[in-house]
C-alpha cells in the first residue's frame, strides 16, 4: 500500500490531526520487538504514518535522533507518495522552522509535500487571519488552513490531500542522493523568521494566557501546592472512581458464574468453571476499571499541558539524585506501564541520566501490580474512611505503595549516579524543555486511549492467566478431586518450595502464586484466586479477599508481599525493552537479580518484625 | 558580563555572545530556536527552587536550567 507521512513539531496538533484522518482506526505498536512507536492507519487508500515529533533536523536527543532517522528512510521509500508537514498556525515560526528543513529534504528527494496549517480556530479566536493563498506562494508548496479540533476545512483537506497523493513522486536516484554533502538549514531557519513576521501571530498574544496561568502554576508555594494535590488525587482517584466500577464488574461476573453453574450441574466442569475460569480469570477482571481510571489520569494531565510544568518543577528536586526534570514524564507514565515510558526515555537529554531513568523505572508501580495491590490492602487495611469519604484509608496505603516505590528509585538512582555508569563526555546535554500551552484535552482520543489500554491489558495477561488458572487447576485438583488440594500433584509440589518462602511467614499457595506471576505480576491474583476457590467451599468467587482474610494472613507477612512486589523485576516484556534500549544484557541480568534480593530481604524483614 | 541566568521576571533581554564551550549541537540548536547573536529574549520568570530560569524565545517558551543559561551572554534592552 502506498504511505502518507505525517511529520510536525512537537505539540503542534499532529496527533489529533492523525486521529481525524484515520478516524481512530489506529494501530499503535508499542510492544517489545517494536524500537520506535509509529502509529499507522488507513486513509483511503493510503496507509498513513504518524511520525514522533521533532523540533529540527539537527538533533538533540534521542527520541530526535529516531525521528530523523525514520524520516529519512521514509524519503527514500518508493513507497511514500506524499508528505504532509503539519503546522502550528498560531506558532508559525517554530513550526516553520522544522517545516521548511522537512521541505528542502523532501525537495532533495524528490517528494511531494504539503503543509497542514493546523489549530485555525485558535488564529480566528486571537482575531487574527492568514493569508493562506500568499503564505502558500512564498513557500511553493500548498498550505491547507485547518482545524483538527473544530474539523474546519478538514472535509476539504482531505480531498485536497488525495489529490496531492496522486502527483507521481519525481525520479531520483537514492544512492547519488545519499552521496550528496549534509544539507545547511541556515537559510531555512532564516525563511522561518521572515515568513513567521509577515503571517504569523504576535507572540505576545498568543502567550497571554499561557503565562497567565503559569504564573500560579509555576510559582514556589501555589505550584508546589498544586504539583502536591494533582498527584495526591491522581493516586487517590485510582481507588475512590474506581470503586463503583470494580463492584459492577464484579457483580456482573459474580450473576454470570451462579447462571453458568446452575446450567452445568455440580460436578468436575462446575468445579472447574467456578474455580479456574471465574475465580482465576474473573478475580483479575475486576481491576480493569482501575487501570482506565489511572490511564484517564495520565492522558488528561498530558493533554492538558501540565506534564511539561511538573517536569520543571521536578528539575531541581531530581538532579540532587542524578535525574533530570524530562525523567518525570516517564516516571509517571511507568505507573500505567513501564514498557512505553522507557521509550518515552529517549527524551532524556543526557544519554546518562536516561540510562539512569530506564533502569530505575520498574520500581515504578505498573499497573499489573494495581491487582496485587488492591486485593492485599484490601485484605490488610479496614476501608475507613475520613473527611466526608474524600480519604479513604486504603487509599492512602495505596499510596504509600507508590510513594515507597519511587522512594526506592530515587536512592536507587543516586547510587547508580555515583558510579561510574556510562561516564562519557557526552553526557552533559543541557535541559531545555518547551512548555506548552493549556488547553483543555480532547475527549474523543482520550476515551479511545483509556478503552484501548483496558484492551491491551486484558489482552496481554488475560492468556497468561487463563493457562496458569488451567495448570494449576488441573495440578491442583488431581489425583484427589474436589477439596483435596493439600494431596494433590500442585500441593506435593508446593511443599517443595515451602522453605523458600517460609522466612516470609507465607505458606505454598502464595509461594506458587508468588513464582507464576514471574510471568506476569497480574497472575498472582488469578492463581491465588484458583487455589483458594479450590481450597475453600465457599462457592462465593467475589470474596477472595475475604477467604484470604478467613485463612489467617499475618499483617506482617501480608506487607511483605506488597513490598516484595514494588521493588522485584517481575515481568518479561519490561526486561526485552531494556535489554533491547539499553543494549548490554548484563546490566540488565544484575538488575533482575538485585531487584530480587531486595524484594526477597524487604518481604523478610516485614515478616519478621512487624 | 550579564548572563541569562542574571535576568529577572520580566526583564527583556538581547543575546550578545554563546560560549564557545557550548557542544557545537547544542549551540546551533539554541540559535535556531531564537538565541542567536542579537535576538530578545524575554525572561518570564524563575522555575521553583531556583532550577530553572522560564523564558520567551520568538513564539514557544522554553524552561532553561542554569548550567546552560549562565553560557549565554546577554545585555538588557
Ligand atoms: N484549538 C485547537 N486545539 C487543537 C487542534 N489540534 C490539536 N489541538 C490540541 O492541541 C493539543 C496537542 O495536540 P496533539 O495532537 O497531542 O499534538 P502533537 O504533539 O503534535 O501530536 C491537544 O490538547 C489537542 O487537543 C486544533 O486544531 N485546534
Amino acid at each position: 500500500m502506498k504511505r502518507i507521512i505525517l511529520v510536525g513539531k512537537p505539540n503542534s496538533g499532529k496527533s489529533l490531526l492523525f486521529n481525524q484522518l484515520t478516524g481512530l482506526r489506529q494501530k499503535v505498536a508499542n510492544f517489545p520487538g517494536v524500537t520506535v512507536e509509529l502509529k499507522s492507519g488507513k486513509f483511503e487508500q493510503y496507509q498513513l504514518i504518524d511520525f514522533p515529533g521533532a523540533y529540527s533536523m539537527s538533533t538533540l536527543t534521542r527520541d530526535e535522533e529516531i525521528a530523523v532517522e525514520k524520516i529519512n528512510q521514509a524519503l527514500l521509500d518508493q513507497q511514500t507518495a506524499l508528505i504532509i508537514c503539519n503546522l502550528d498556525a498560531t506558532r508559525l515560526q517554530s513550526s516553520l522552522m522544522f517545516g521548511m528543513q522537512m521541505q528542502a529534504m523532501a525537495q532533495r528527494y524528490g517528494k511531494p509535500m504539503v503543509f497542514a496549517l493546523n489549530m485555525i480556530d485558535e488564529v480566528a479566536r486571537f482575531g487574527h487571519q492568514i493569508d493562506v493563498a500568499a503564505l502558500s506562494k512564498d513557500l511553493g508548496a500548498p498550505v491547507y488552513a485547518i482545524s483538527a479540533k473544530t474539523l474546519e476545512g478538514i472535509a476539504e483537506f482531505k480531498t485536497a490531500v488525495l489529490q496531492d497523493a496522486e502527483q507521481a513522486a519525481t525520479e531520483i536516484n537514492a544512492e547519488d542522493t545519499a552521496a550528496l554533502p549534509a544539507l545547511d538549514f541556515s537559510e531555512q531557519v532564516k525563511q522561518s523568521r521572515l515568513l513567521a513576521a509577515k503571517y504569523g501571530i504576535q507572540s505576545t498574544v498568543v502567550l497571554k494566557h499561557q503565562n497567565a496561568i503559569d504564573s500560579f502554576m509555576l510559582s514556589n508555594l501555589s505550584g508546589g501546592i498544586a504539583f502536591l494535590l494533582v498527584m495526591f488525587l491522581l493516586f487517590q482517584s485510582i481507588f475512590t472512581f474506581a470503586t463503583p466500577l470494580m463492584d459492577a464488574v464484579e457483580t456482573v461476573i459474580g450473576s454470570i458464574a451462579s447462571f453458568v453453574t446452575d446450567l452445568t450441574g455440580p460436578g468436575m466442569l462446575a468445579d472447574f468453571l467456578n474455580d479456574a475460569i471465574f475465580g482465576g480469570l474473573g478475580s483479575f477482571l475486576v481491576f480493569v476499571p482501575q487501570i482506565m481510571v489511572l490511564t484517564l489520569i495520565i492522558g488528561m494531565l498530558e493533554d492538558s499541558g501540565y506534564l511539561a510544568r511538573a517536569a520543571l518543577i521536578c528539575h531541581k528536586p531530581l538532579s540532587y539524585f542524578g535525574l533530570s526534570g524530562r525523567s518525570f514524564i516517564p516516571f509517571l507514565s511507568a505507573h500505567a506501564c513501564a514498557i512505553p515510558a522507557i521509550m518515552a526515555a529517549r527524551t532524556i537529554e543526557s544519554p546518562r541520566k536516561r540510562l539512569i531513568t530506564m533502569l530505575t523505572i520498574p520500581l515504578m508501580s505498573c499497573s499489573a501490580r494495581l491487582p496485587v495491590y488492591a486485593l492485599l490492602v484490601a485484605v490488610l487495611i479496614p476501608d475507613t474512611r475520613y473527611l466526608g469519604g474524600l480519604v479513604n484509608l486504603q487509599g492512602v496505603a495505596f499510596f504509600g505503595l507508590y510513594f515507597f516505590g519511587i522512594v526506592t528509585a530515587l536512592l536507587v538512582s543516586l547510587v547508580l549516579s555515583r558510579s561510574s555508569l556510562n561516564d562519557d563526555a557526552k553526557s552533559d546535554m543541557p535541559f531545555i524543555l518547551e512548555l506548552p500551552t493549556y488547553r483543555l484535552p480532547h475527549w474523543k482520543p482520550l476515551i479511545h486511549r483509556v478503552t484501548n489500554s483496558a484492551k491491551q491489558f486484558v489482552y496481554r495477561a488475560g492468556p497468561v492467566i487463563f493457562m496458569v488458572s488451567l495448570g494449576i487447576w488441573v495440578l491442583g485438583y488431581f489425583p484427589t478431586g474436589a477439596g483435596g488440594l493439600q494431596d494433590s500433584y500442585l500441593g506435593m509440589m508446593g511443599h517443595w518450595i515451602e522453605p523458600l518462602f517460609a522466612p516470609l511467614g507465607l505458606d505454598w499457595r502464595y509461594g506458587v502464586a508468588i513464582l507464576m506471576s514471574f510471568l506476569a505480576r497480574e497472575v498472582f491474583v488469578g492463581a491465588l484466586g484458583t487455589l483458594f476457590g479450590m481450597d475453600g467451599a465457599d462457592e462465593n468467587i467475589a470474596g477472595l479477599a475475604a477467604n484470604i482474610q478467613a485463612d489467617g494472613l499475618t499483617f506482617g507477612a501480608g506487607m511483605g508481599i506488597l513490598l516484595f512486589y514494588v521493588v522485584a523485576l517481575q515481568c518479561v516484556a519490561t526486561v526485552a525493552t531494556l535489554k533491547a534500549e539499553t543494549g548490554s544484557t548484563k546490566l540488565v541480568t544484575g538488575l533482575v537479580i538485585g531487584y530480587g534480593a531486595l524484594a526477597y530481604l524487604l518481604a523478610m524483614l516485614c515478616a519478621q518484625l512487624l | 558580563m550579564m548572563t541569562l541566568w542574571d535576568a529577572s521576571g520580566g526583564q527583556t533581554v538581547m543575546v550578545t555572545s554563546l560560549d564557545p564551550a557550548i557542544d557545537l549541537s547544542v549551540s546551533s540548536r539554541l540559535r535556531e530556536m531564537g538565541l542567536d547573536c542579537g535576538d530578545p529574549v524575554l525572561c518570564l520568570r524563575r522555575g521553583p527552587f531556583q532550577g530553572t530560569l522560564v523564558v520567551a524565545i520568538a513564539d514557544c517558551v522554553y524552561s532553561l536550567e542554569q548550567h546552560i543559561a549562565r553560557k549565554i551572554q546577554v545585555k538588557p534592552l
